[in-house]
């Protein structure tokens, strides 16, 4: 523990896996943006950035995240408020929120601060949890969503929803709780459906269920995604090669659908490629939740690595057709500085909570 | 916490971490899985869809044939006119484009609202527009002199369809006018692509129609080519992929004669009428020519619907082939059938006499025929009846012939069916039989009907073509060519026999001496024609009756009106004794046939004769 002062908290593992994969999203956004080397080198100064604050964050104790976890969720509220207050209105939603030349879309941080708070405020109970705390978490949980949900944001609200759920789900929560909730979810859906939904959400799921029904229309996006990826074959078309991609049949290549580019130019191989490393992090970070040394730690390994795969695979499943179109970039890969900034500073407090050791006082 | 419940705590986590984990990992095998499907038994599908979204392949027009006639002079050809195309998409202020182009090209009113109206549809892709067609050559030195000022306009070559000689030949060859389906031709071609085919013609995609146009369509058409383009999802051209040459059609040659077809133009004047002639020798048809006639140049370029209506309701009705489809009674020009009949069926022989006292009598009614001159032509044969033209004789003729051996002669000779091999919607006419007239009349077939038959008047109805087709059997003693319009070349000649063993060769012969009496002898009925040529002519003339009249003071009276004045025909054939070509003259209104038509039939032969 004396040592610990002069050491550098590092995991090599995923450090290169991350290296690697944001490496080859550089590539893949250049294909994507139709040789846009502007987005490009964009893309590569957040990245540069991303990696110094996951260093950066890998720092301090884990002592540290968990006694700023309050701070830290008040703040990223207070980050909502003000985009709900002053942000623009983009696209007919407001998510962004403006410092000088930067924006920031502020339900980012969110993801973060939700299953940290929860982490600290359930480390300490006892098992199993009492319905007290269950309750206090859920509306937290609850609030969270709807704060972003009214953004309107359905895909950021839902992965911030499964942080928090994560987080509660692997401190303990009984199983029989969860069955119960389970079957109220299902009667409170036509609730869910005909009131909180929007209707362009509610377009997009039907759509889903029936994407023929109107192919120039809200079902073009997953049409034309399915036909990208289908022509490209096991090996792909080649880069920059994709005609769905440089033709822009393809809608937003660069952000929510840049899968169906690596689909479509590089094929089976490329996305088998892509798959691995996902799946190489995600057992990366499994060992590192089940070798943490506290409970606290474990949580917050748990919850953050498995919002990125929630995140990762809602994107994916969209992508190829197995859900509904929900706006979700492809982690470390998709266009955006927001997004990254969030990746990075969450792979930095796992590290952080993964590399400190303390060691019981016997 | 002590060290068990830290223990339990963490057991406890790892099932749940594992759970869940495991939830994620199944995850990214569904999305592997369902990627693995679309890529490998997906890909076909997928693929094609990938091409059809971005491949927009356009048709590229093909050049028509042209056609030529026996001397190898075009009667068809593509005329390169110049055009004035604008890019309309590029140009971003057409109103003011307009305004600047005005000075250097003339436009109407009509021509700039038209552009404007096409503009807006076509605005949208890299299509091109015509905004002038057909500029002369001073317009194309202006502007090119000042094109730098116009970057999104150019002149490019665009064909017409001309014909030197547009309004004589216009039956026969047909016209070409704008399609709007030929996407059949091409079905790999997407039917909304075909609006922006790249043409050759100033017309547009353009088809035959009527005529050797529209018969030889395959044949002079050719094969359009393909031009693909890449194409973004804008619907923009991003850049040409492939080019497949257009195939230009082949050329026609026909038997056609261009002087003889104008000599029978000018010799029918502004007469109603037809005019067919045949090379006895191939068959093939070297004048086919019906008036009144139209312009095929105006009609295969784009004519005005007000200029098309005016020409459909002329009461002339000029669109009407007369030559094809003119139905007309064959009068006089019949007599060599009726004696043809008579000698094979051993009724007459050529030493057999009658008295013609003006008139025959039908026994059983006591019915008058009447000829066409008081007082008859006193003791007749044959040879007389066909000189003098004998009404009576062929009455009388007609009178002992058995109605349906004299029909199904009649037919052997060409009547009643289509004789010519690729003409234009030729009309078959009619031969009447007793089974015709019971199921249209209701009532049966009567001896006066035979006896009227005998002079071709009645219901027997025959097209100038059948008639020429006649004339040439007549002429080759039988042994004579189907007739066609385009030269058969290396092929074969469709050689048709008409053959009877009871008309031998020396009836042949006499039949020959007797119609060459017509013209050439001092009591022939067309001798009139004799002078007006320097080799020999055999033939038969007749006037076909629109009312039967039974004085000639009564036709008198009926000549103020000219729509029901007698037509004039005539068949003929020289020069003799060796016939190269048979002709037919048919003029509506016309009278006397030998008087009227008999000089036009003359001036063919002699323009085929003399060449």
């Amino acid at each position: 523990m004396n040592k610990s002062l002069q050491k550098i908290y590092f995991d090599p593992y995923l450090f290169f896996s991350l290296f690697f994969l944001s490496t080859l999203g550089l590539f893949f956004l250049f294909s994507a943006s139709n040789s846009d080397i502007s987005i490009v080198s964009k893309q590569f100064a957040y990245i540069v950035v991303g990696f110094i604050i996951m260093i950066v964050v890998s720092q301090p104790d884990p002592d540290v995240f968990r006694r700023s976890s309050g701070l830290f969720l008040i703040f990223s509220l207070l980050l909502l408020g003000i985009t709900y207050l002053v942000g623009p209105e983009i696209n007919g939603a407001q998510r962004w929120v403006r410092a000088g030349p930067f924006s920031f879309q502020s339900s980012e941080l969110l993801k973060l601060a939700v299953p940290i708070f929860l982490a600290n405020f359930l480390f300490d109970k006892k098992l199993p949890i009492q319905r007290k705390e269950i309750i206090i978490s859920l509306l937290i949980i609850c609030c969270c969503f709807f704060f972003v949900f009214r953004q309107p944001d359905l895909g950021t609200a839902l992965i911030i929803a499964c942080s928090g759920l994560f987080v509660l789900f692997l401190s303990g929560l009984s199983w029989t709780f969860m069955g119960g909730s389970f079957v109220l979810l299902l009667i409170s859906s036509p609730f869910i459906w005909n009131i909180l939904l929007q209707p362009f959400q509610r377009q997009r799921i039907a759509t889903f269920f029936n994407p023929e029904s109107d192919p120039f229309g809200a079902s073009w996006n997953i049409i034309q995604s399915k036909v990208a990826i289908g022509s490209g074959g096991l090996l792909g078309k080649g880069f920059g090669e994709g005609s769905q991609t440089q033709l822009n049949f393809l809608p937003e290549t660069e952000t929510d659908f840049i899968f169906s580019v690596i689909g479509e130019e590089f094929g089976f191989i490329g996305v088998l490629l892509l798959i691995s490393i996902y799946l190489f992090i995600l057992l990366r970070c499994f060992y590192l939740a089940l070798s943490a040394r506290d409970r606290f730690c474990r949580l917050v390994i748990g919850g953050l690595s498995l919002t990125f795969a929630a995140n990762l695979i809602i994107n994916l499943c969209m992508v190829v057709g197995l859900l509904p179109v929900v706006g979700m970039p492809l982690p470390f890969i998709s266009k955006g500085g927001s997004s990254l900034m969030s990746l990075f500073l969450a792979f930095g407090i796992i590290v952080s909570m993964g590399t400190h050791k303390k060691f019981l006082p016997q | 916490m002590i060290f068990e419940e830290r223990q339990v705590e963490k057991n406890n986590f790892s099932i749940r971490a594992v759970l869940l984990f495991g939830l994620m990992i199944l995850g990214l095998m569904a999305v592997l899985l369902q990627v693995f499907s679309l890529q490998t038994s997906g890909y076909s599908d997928y693929q094609l869809a990938a091409l059809n979204n971005k491949n927009y392949a356009v048709p590229v027009q093909s050049l028509r044939g042209e056609i030529f006639d026996r001397n190898g002079k075009a009667l068809i050809r593509n005329q390169p006119t110049f055009d004035l195309i604008t890019r309309p998409n590029l140009i971003l202020d057409i109103d003011s484009f307009l305004e600047k182009i005005q000075p250097v090209i003339f436009l109407s009113e009509n021509e700039i609202s038209k552009y404007k109206k096409l503009q807006k549809e076509k605005a949208f892709v890299n299509k091109e527009l015509v905004l002038k067609t057909d500029l002369s050559a001073e317009e194309i030195a202006r502007f090119n002199v000042r094109s730098f000022n116009f970057q999104n306009a150019f002149i490019a070559k665009r064909y017409r369809r001309i014909s030197d000689h547009p309004e004589i030949f216009s039956h026969v060859l047909g016209y070409t006018s704008r399609i709007e389906n030929d996407f059949k031709s091409m079905p790999e071609i997407p039917r909304s692509h075909w609006k922006d085919a790249e043409l050759v013609y100033a017309h547009g995609l353009i088809q035959g129609h009527t005529g050797l146009e529209q018969v030889y369509d395959d044949h002079l058409s050719g094969r359009h080519g393909q031009r693909v383009y890449e194409m973004n999802a804008k619907g923009q051209f991003v850049k040409p992929l492939s080019f497949t040459q257009p195939a230009k059609g082949l050329d026609l040659y026909t038997n056609l004669d261009i002087d003889a077809q104008k000599s029978a133009a000018k010799f029918l004047g502004n007469r109603k009428g037809a005019v067919v002639a045949i090379d006895l020798e191939s068959g093939g048809i070297n004048v086919l020519y019906s008036s009144p006639s139209y312009s095929i140049n105006e009609l295969s370029n784009g004519m005005s619907e007000n200029s098309f209506q005016t020409l459909l309701n002329d009461a002339d009705k000029p669109f009407f082939n007369r030559a094809l489809q003119g139905r007309y009674p064959p009068a006089s020009t019949i007599k060599p059938a009726i004696g043809m009949y008579g000698l094979s069926n051993n009724i007459v022989n050529w030493d057999f006499e009658m008295k013609d006292p003006g008139f025959f009598t039908l026994p059983e009614t006591g019915r008058v025929f009447r000829g066409w001159r008081k007082g008859g032509h006193g003791l007749v044969n044959m040879h007389k009846a066909f000189l003098v033209s004998s009404n009576t004789y062929f009455f009388s003729l007609a009178y002992q012939a058995d109605i349906v051996e004299l029909s199904n002669h009649l037919s052997s000779l060409g009547f009643g069916q289509k004789v010519c091999l690729d003409c234009f919607e030729e009309d078959p006419a009619f031969v009447p039989t007793p089974e015709w007239k019971y199921s249209i009349m209701n009532t049966g077939w009567v001896k006066g009907d035979t006896v009227n038959l005998g002079i071709g008047q009645g219901y027997l109805v025959v097209t100038p073509m059948q008639l020429a087709n006649y004339a040439a059997l007549l002429a080759t003693k039988g042994q004579y060519s189907e007739p066609s319009l385009v030269a058969l070349g290396n092929q074969k000649k469709l050689l048709r026999t008409w053959q009877d063993e009871r008309f031998n060769n020396s009836d042949w012969t006499k039949m020959h001496q007797a119609l060459l009496g017509v013209i050439e002898s001092d009591n022939g009925t067309a001798r009139s024609i004799r002078d007006l040529k320097d080799f020999q002519v055999a033939g038969k003339s007749g006037t076909a009756e629109l009312v039967s009249l039974d004085s000639k003071e009564a036709y008198q009276e009926l000549r103020s009106s000219e729509l029901l004045r007698d037509h004039s025909i005539i068949i003929a054939f020289g020069p003799m004794p060796n016939p190269r070509y048979a002709v037919s003259v048919v003029i509506e209104n016309g009278e006397s046939g030998g008087a009227v038509a008999g000089p036009v039939a003359i001036e063919v032969l002699k323009s085929l004769i003399n060449e």
